[in-house]
């Protein structure tokens, strides 16, 4: 396997609770890059964001006999070292205010998004 | 006679091996000096059936803690981190074609790979070994609670 420490991947999740196929992948793919050492954030945005608010990914659920929910996958890509940001401007979209995040969330605004995908080595879109 | 062998919950530890608990790794010193690396069957019981086990190149010099390979199942994807410091010498081409062997056999035929050690004699006193390895992995199963190790047809421990 060729050595990607320290590359940086942006991952952009603009799927939430509503399409639960369309969840867990993206946070796969981000703690498949943080193990092989890279530098990943997981950016969520407009229906992405929604998956951040407490009490929401517990009931996301893909395989009913498994105990895995969308919240223990976001606990694992945390775990994992990867970055958990959620756009500012979303939030409001789902009147979420950040005492209703997960722990372990940073808030960000556009600006920085932009910031962040111009100096990634790599931007994966959901 | 004592046993070479526990069962916690089903899941086998042997006590010849040496381990990192808490990255559910193992190593075992050969006599040319290498050491072989694998996960537990703790590891391969949580990780469930491996799809694939893809190690950094031979030659890559891994300080302990830092990731050797990256493993992947169906339901779980993570990094196999270095028990100790060492350079990879070689790769178990039997994982790569048919990485389900870690399941099948965790600590014989399904070592991931030989790294040649550069600290090992102060590093192998940071790794535990027969009872006291048990009894860490006891408590390590009984405070997180983790499932009873299921093994696939064919397992051999």
């Amino acid at each position: 396997m060729e050595d990607f420490e320290g590359k940086r991947i942006l991952v952009i999740q603009t799927h939430g609770v509503e399409t639960p196929t369309r969840t867990y992948s993206p946070l796969f793919y981000a703690m498949a890059a943080a193990a092989m050492e890279m530098d990943v954030m997981v950016w969520f945005t407009m229906n992405g964001t929604n998956q951040l608010k407490k009490g929401e990914a517990e009931k996301v659920k893909l395989d009913p006999n498994s105990d895995v929910t969308l919240r223990t996958m976001l606990e694992q890509a945390r775990e994992a070292g990867v970055k958990l940001r959620v756009c500012q401007q979303s939030m409001a979209l789902w009147n979420i205010t950040k005492q209703d995040l997960i722990d372990g969330v940073e808030i960000l605004g556009a600006t920085s998004i932009i910031d962040l995908a111009l100096n990634s080595d790599h931007v994966m879109y959901f | 006679m004592m046993s070479d062998r526990e069962e916690i919950r089903g899941c086998v530890i042997l006590k010849s091996l040496y381990y990192v608990v808490e990255d559910h790794t193992w190593i075992t010193v050969n006599e040319d000096g290498s050491v072989t690396v694998g996960m537990t069957d703790v590891a391969q019981n949580m990780a469930g059936p491996i799809l694939h086990a893809k190690a950094k190149k031979p030659g890559s010099v891994r300080e302990k803690g830092k990731p050797l390979a990256t493993i992947e199942s169906s339901k779980w994807v993570g990094p196999l981190k270095s028990p100790v410091s060492g350079e990879i010498a070689e790769i178990n081409e039997r994982v790569v074609q048919d990485a389900q062997l870690i399941n099948r056999s965790p600590y014989k035929d399904g070592w991931i790979l030989k790294l040649k050690p550069t600290k090992l004699n102060e590093e192998l006193q940071l790794l535990l070994t027969g009872d006291a390895a048990v009894q860490a992995y006891r408590e390590k199963i009984e405070k997180e609670d983790l499932k009873t190790c299921e093994h696939v047809e064919g397992f051999e421990p």
